[in-house]
């Protein structure tokens, strides 16, 4: 069966854990999508533990099926947030934008699967020793916070660098990227720019009409100078920061500029001078679908896929 | 003693020139890993990785945060050799 190890794991009807996406995917993203057969992710983001133990408690009141929580390293709360979760009703827990290593023991002893988010083979051996139940591969196509290496070039270094299941992540939007996922030997994936489309998620409508009008070369990549790269959509706040950036700005100003973005985009979807984060799949997407069937049509439709090729080569 | 703290400078030498892609000769005693030699934190990654296996150590990634030169890293290692 395909994928059988990622499904083990993560203890889901489908191997496919939504994304976390700062500002986004809150409690009524993350219930729908475990309540679809998937796993679903809230973002801590920026956001402080206070924040997070809430929108648990709202999924909670949605979902019994397992739900996971998403730590990004670089936040001023990330450990409050990371500490506070070991006594949550969360069963998975996620972390991007750096390495969890000191967190492992306290989350594993309060019996969590911890899932980190790697950019390179070194660290993701690194989280294989430190008692990783899962990675997630995360190619540089992805949206929001992202590495170097491209998916097609990562997943399967990584794969043949741990034993724990890989998720791939970046790029993937439809049937077609799933099974490629597979192909390269990853056990399951995680998607988010789709999930942006997703009739349960919150996002501003002018935020999906943004994904849903998006070319294949619509995303740009500001913040490299800081160290910390970013995948947005086009539009002039993501210009502004590319003239500044090329004028030598400093990361104290280029932070400035960039400061609540995100909720702009995210919450009053001002077109201008808000943030939107995508990964280079939007060009792909132009449906809005209910978790249920975006969650079918990535993996039903990759088993379907695959039957076809495997049909096609019997036919020499 | 003296001997032993050159050696080891010249290993770990040898470790960042392999590492960072770099030549031996742009790497001094003092050279800053980060600000002189360029490490971003997956290169840290990765250094700490070969640090643990060529001086069989355990290192973790807070530990060595503070470390700034080639000399540190000796530094360091003696310090957790004990």
């Amino acid at each position: 069966m395909i994928f059988q190890r990622g499904k083990e794991v993560l203890g889901t009807e489908f191997p496919v854990i939504q994304g976390a996406m700062a500002w986004i995917s809150e409690s009524t993203l993350a219930a729908a999508v475990s309540e679809a057969g998937g796993l679903g992710v809230i973002a801590a983001g920026n956001a402080p533990f206070s924040w997070v133990k809430e929108e648990i408690s709202k999924a909670r009141e949605m979902t019994k099926k397992p739900l996971c929580v998403n730590v990004m390293l670089l936040s001023p709360y990330a450990e409050e947030v990371a500490l506070g979760l070991v006594e949550e009703d969360v069963e998975f827990i996620i972390t991007g934008a750096g390495n969890p290593g000191k967190y492992m023991a306290a989350w594993k002893g309060a019996g969590k699967k911890v899932m980190p988010v790697v950019p390179s083979t070194a660290l993701a051996i690194r989280m294989e020793k430190s008692g990783a139940d899962a990675l997630i591969a995360e190619g540089t196509e992805a949206g929001g916070h992202i590495g170097e290496i491209a998916t097609m070039a990562l997943i399967p270094q990584i794969v043949d660098a741990v034993s724990i299941p890989v998720f791939a992540a970046g790029g993937i939007g439809d049937a077609r990227g799933t099974l490629a996922a597979w192909m390269l030997g990853a056990e399951g994936i995680q998607v988010g720019t789709r999930f942006l489309l997703a009739h349960e998620c919150q996002v501003h409508p002018k935020y999906k009409e943004k994904i849903k009008k998006a070319k294949d070369i619509d995303t740009m990549v500001t913040g490299r100078p800081t160290g910390h790269p970013v995948r947005v959509l086009k539009n002039a706040l993501a210009r502004e920061f590319m003239k500044k950036e090329r004028a030598g700005a400093s990361v104290e100003e280029l932070e400035e500029l960039g400061a609540g973005a995100l909720n702009l985009a995210a919450t009053e979807g001002d077109t201008k001078r808000g943030s939107f984060m995508s990964g280079q799949i939007a060009g792909l997407l132009s449906e809005e679908q209910s978790c249920k069937e975006i969650i079918q049509d990535l993996y039903i439709g990759a088993v379907e896929l695959f039957a076809a090729k495997c049909k096609e080569a019997d036919n020499g | 003693m003296l001997r032993r703290v050159s050696i080891m400078i010249e290993k770990v030498k040898e470790i960042l020139a392999e590492e960072l892609s770099l030549e031996l000769d742009e790497i001094n005693d003092d050279s800053d890993i980060r600000e002189d030699l360029g490490a971003d934190s997956l290169d840290m990654v990765q250094l700490v990785m070969s640090l643990e296996d060529e001086f069989d150590l355990e290192i973790e990634n807070e530990e060595i945060q503070s470390v700034t030169t080639v000399k540190g890293i000796v530094e360091f290692i003696n310090k957790k050799r004990g």
